[in-house]
Parts: structure tokens; C-alpha cells; sequence
């Protein structure tokens, strides 16, 4: 079966880390709707409850981004839509975040509220199976139980989103990584109110809000810069996208070039490439073009949209590659 | 993410399983009401209300007045009641002047912001047929107090039939 992204061929492998990427966010879900209900069934005026609570709610927009975005991905350009749909990924990247950054945002103020005002929460009891017992106990065990498995599956899907070049996997994995702090910061939190210390409740919960707002802020930034068209990088933003200079090493090692630069842009998944090459004569012949373009497209997989330019000179905004300068 | 955050997250983790680990009471009350309460006195506020709480008579009778004497017996505390309207009581917890108010109050109560709620221990049929969740209010937090006078109620309603 041939699986697409937009014009894109997905070869055997990413076809097969796109299957397992989407298995994994599908199990993602059911585990988080089993969290939820979890957490929602022992909530009590726990602040850090309700904390934890809200961030397994905000934890199922990206891999509904995610799932959205890969389907929507696989159509093919259109007239209306002359670049394709890979763009969903980086809007379902920006929901993603703005919703952290929001709800994150609010819990800072609600849980900051609680503090200075000197709420103190109240925990009771529970009557389970006839037995009396305080409800601050199954807030902690619910919290050991659920802390773990999303760690293991952030892991998991750290890889595929390398593989697959999807900056909304990435955000998801990087979110359940850190899904532990939250149960750990929960279980202080109510060990806290347990104590008699009925801060550490409010404490706990505005350290947890803050690690969502970091969440979304940095998703937030990721997004915002991918939608400006910022010169491509890798899937965790860490470096400049090593396709860019192959590109380049590639155009400027062809015989009838002086100098390549190229203009890449990160579409989600896929890259969209304007190449710049200067001629070493006034005439270029339409076949060097061509051919020049489909090197590039063999590449890799994620290159499939290349424009190959003619210039006089390099446009400014291009790092410029000679023959036998850089190595870069 | 800063690699020092997890390393003081499970240094406060193990630090406050130590405390608990010294003998420490959980839950705890934070204003200690619990111990105040053990071997002294219960402060009851208490508002008029059907078979709950009823002030005909020289001393205030009804379900709850049951329930909250017994109570205070087993803790071997006395009980020292207040009459008031809701608000009054409600009041009396949040300024620390009350230990309980109990006046047929349900788990609908508007109060749920000022005092803490017991666990529902008994039902009440309303006026329109409708029936809803006894509860009483305690200070905001006192966690260990809370957690003894739901143990208490639920094992009364159990075995005397409290709530009606």
C-alpha cells in the first residue's frame, strides 16, 4: 500500500513508523480517557488534583492534532491549495500550544489566588467497600499509577517523530516525558495537605500550571516560527535542518554550477525547496535543470517540491555554497 | 527543561515522607482542631431545622444533636452549642469560634467556599419530593477532624439510622 504525504511517497520505513506513530497516539488516547476519569473520580479540593487533572485533559489535543493533521496531510495539492495540506500539522502545533499556554496561564492565577487568600483545602474521607479511608491516599495512588505509563510512551514516540520529521509528535512526546513531574509534584502536594502543610497543595499545583505554561510556550514558539517560514530545522528545533546544506552541496557540485543556495521551508513533514544556483555561462539548458531538480527530490523523502532557479547572484538571505568552499 | 527541577522535585518528595515518616498524623489539621477537641470541648453550631435540630424544648434535641453528642463522647468531650442562622455559624468556622454546624444542611449547600463539607452520611425527602445528601460543615482544612467525624457518622448511620 503506497502512503502519502501530499505529492510525497512515503518510503517502506516512515510508512512504517507513521503506522506505529499513529497506533501509539490512538493508544495514547484510551490511556489518557482511563487517567482522566481516574483522577476526575478522586479530584477533592485538591488544587495540585485539579492541576493535574486540567493538564490530562489539555494532553489530548495533540495527539487529536496529530491524527487530524497526518490525514489532512495526505491530500494531494490542488489548484486551491497549489503547496498541499502539510500546513495542518503546524496549525494543529499552534492549537495545541495556545491551549497550554491558556489553561496553564489560569491555573498560575487560580492556584496563586488559593495561596495568598490562605484557602486550605479539605480532604475527607472515602467509604471504599465499607472501609473508611482518607481520600488523600487514593489521590496519591491514583497519581503513582498514572505517572508512569505516559513516560514509557513519550519515549516511544520521541523516535518517530525524528523519523517522521512531525514537530506535533514531537511536542506530544516531549509532554508525556515530562508527564511524571506532575504526578510526583500531585503526590507532594497532597502528602503536603496530609502533613497539616495546606500550602504545599497550592504550591504543587502552581508548579505544575508552570510546567504547562513552559510546555506551551515553547510549542508556542516552535509553531509561530515554523508558520513565519523560518529556515527549516530539526524536528526539536535544536539545529538547522541537515537536508538544507546537502541540498546545496548537492547543486554546487553539479558541473555547470558556480554557486548553489537554496530557501527551505518546513511545510510539516515535508520540505518545499526554492534552489538558487548561479550558471558558470549565460545559458542553461532546460535538461540540466531538470535533471538537477530530480537530484535533489533523490535526496530524501522529505524533499518532493523543488524549484530550480537560475540567478545572475545569490540572494542575500541564502548561505551561499561554492564548489570547493565550505564543507558544511 | 532545567535538569535541577526533577532532582528538587524528589528531594521534596522524599523529604515529606520522612516527616510522615516521624510519627507524623495523616491527615493533620493545620489549626490542630482535632487535638484541641480530644478530652475538651466540641464547639457545635446549630440552626433550627425539621427532626434534625430541634430547639423546643430546654436543651436542643433532633438527629444531629444525637449524632454530635455522642460524638463529643467519643472523643470524652463536652458539647458547647451555638444557635445562629447559617450565616452566622458559617462565620463562626472561618473566624475559628466553632468547631462543627450541623441544621439539616445539605451536600447543595452555597457554603462550599467558607467551610468544608462532610462526606454525605445520611439523606433527608425535600419539601418537593426530591431527596438530598445530609452533611454537616467543618472548618476549611482541619483534615484530621473531618476525617473522624465522617468516620464517626458514617458508622452512627449505619447502625442508628441518623440521617432521616
Amino acid at each position: 500500500m503506497t502512503v502519502r504525504f501530499g505529492r510525497t511517497e512515503l518510503p517502506e520505513r516512515q510508512v512504517e513508523v507513521l503506522r506505529r506513530a499513529v497506533r501509539l497516539e490512538w493508544v495514547t488516547l484510551a490511556f489518557l480517557a482511563v487517567t482522566a476519569t481516574l483522577v476526575f473520580l478522586v479530584l477533592g479540593n485538591s488544587q495540585a488534583m485539579k492541576a493535574a487533572w486540567v493538564e490530562d485533559l489539555l494532553s489530548f489535543i495533540p495527539p487529536i492534532a496529530f491524527l487530524i493533521a497526518v490525514r489532512m496531510a495526505r491530500r494531494r495539492p490542488t489548484v486551491r491549495h497549489p503547496y498541499g495540506f502539510h500546513r495542518s500539522v503546524a496549525v494543529g502545533h499552534l492549537v495545541a500550544a495556545v491551549a497550554l499556554t491558556g489553561m496553564g496561564a489560569f491555573l498560575i492565577i487560580d492556584s496563586g489566588i488559593g495561596l495568598v487568600t490562605g484557602e486550605h483545602p479539605t480532604i475527607g474521607t472515602v467509604n471504599l467497600f465499607g472501609a473508611t479511608i482518607w481520600l488523600g491516599w487514593l489521590m496519591i495512588a491514583v497519581m503513582a499509577v498514572t505517572g508512569i505509563p505516559p513516560v514509557i510512551v513519550g519515549r516511544m514516540k520521541l523516535g518517530l517523530a525524528r523519523e517522521l520529521h512531525d514537530k506535533v509528535l514531537y511536542a506530544d512526546a516531549d509532554m508525556n516525558k515530562a508527564d511524571w513531574m506532575t504526578s510526583v509534584g500531585t503526590i507532594v502536594g497532597v502528602l503536603g495537605i496530609g502533613v497539616g502543610l495546606w500550602w504545599m497543595d497550592a504550591a504543587a499545583a502552581i508548579f505544575i500550571a508552570g510546567s504547562i505554561v513552559h510546555d506551551g510556550v515553547s510549542n508556542l514558539r516552535a509553531a509561530v516560527v515554523d508558520l513565519m517560514d523560518a529556515r527549516a530545522t530539526t524536528f526539536d528545533d535544536a539545529r538547522p535542518h541537515p537536508l538544507v546544506g546537502r541540498v546545496d552541496q548537492y547543486l554546487s557540485g553539479l558541473p555547470w554550477v558556480r554557486e548553489a543556495g537554496s530557501r527551505v521551508r518546513d511545510e510539516g513533514h515535508v520540505f518545499h525547496i526554492e534552489a538558487f544556483v548561479v550558471p558558470r555561462r549565460g545559458k542553461v539548458a532546460l535538461a540540466d535543470i531538470e535533471t538537477a531538480r530530480e537530484g535533489c527530490v533523490s535526496l530524501d523523502w522529505k524533499i518532493q517540491d523543488v524549484v530550480v532557479v537560475p540567478v545572475p547572484e545569490l540572494p542575500d538571505v541564502v548561505d551561499a555554497i561554492t564548489p570547493r568552499g565550505s564543507t558544511a | 527543561m532545567p535538569r535541577s527541577r526533577p532532582v528538587a522535585v524528589v528531594a521534596a518528595a522524599v523529604s515529606v515522607l520522612l516527616l510522615a515518616g516521624c510519627g507524623i498524623r495523616i491527615p493533620a489539621d493545620p489549626q490542630g482542631t482535632l487535638d484541641r477537641v480530644d478530652g475538651g470541648v466540641l464547639r457545635a453550631g446549630i440552626t433550627p431545622n425539621g427532626d434534625f435540630v430541634r430547639l423546643d424544648g430546654d436543651s436542643p434535641s433532633g438527629s444531629e444533636i444525637d449524632a454530635l453528642i455522642a460524638f463529643a463522647d467519643s472523643l470524652d468531650a463536652e458539647v458547647d452549642w451555638t444557635v445562629g442562622s447559617e450565616e452566622a455559624l458559617v462565620r463562626g468556622l472561618e473566624s475559628g469560634d466553632l468547631d462543627v454546624v450541623a441544621g439539616g444542611l445539605t451536600d447543595e449547600t452555597p457554603w462550599t467556599d467558607k467551610a468544608g463539607m462532610t462526606r454525605p452520611y445520611g439523606e433527608v425527602t425535600l419539601a418537593d419530593g426530591s431527596t438530598a445528601k445530609v452533611v454537616m460543615l467543618v472548618p476549611l482544612g482541619e483534615n484530621a477532624f473531618v476525617s473522624r467525624l465522617e468516620t464517626f457518622l458514617t458508622d452512627e448511620a449505619a447502625t442508628e439510622g441518623v440521617g432521616r
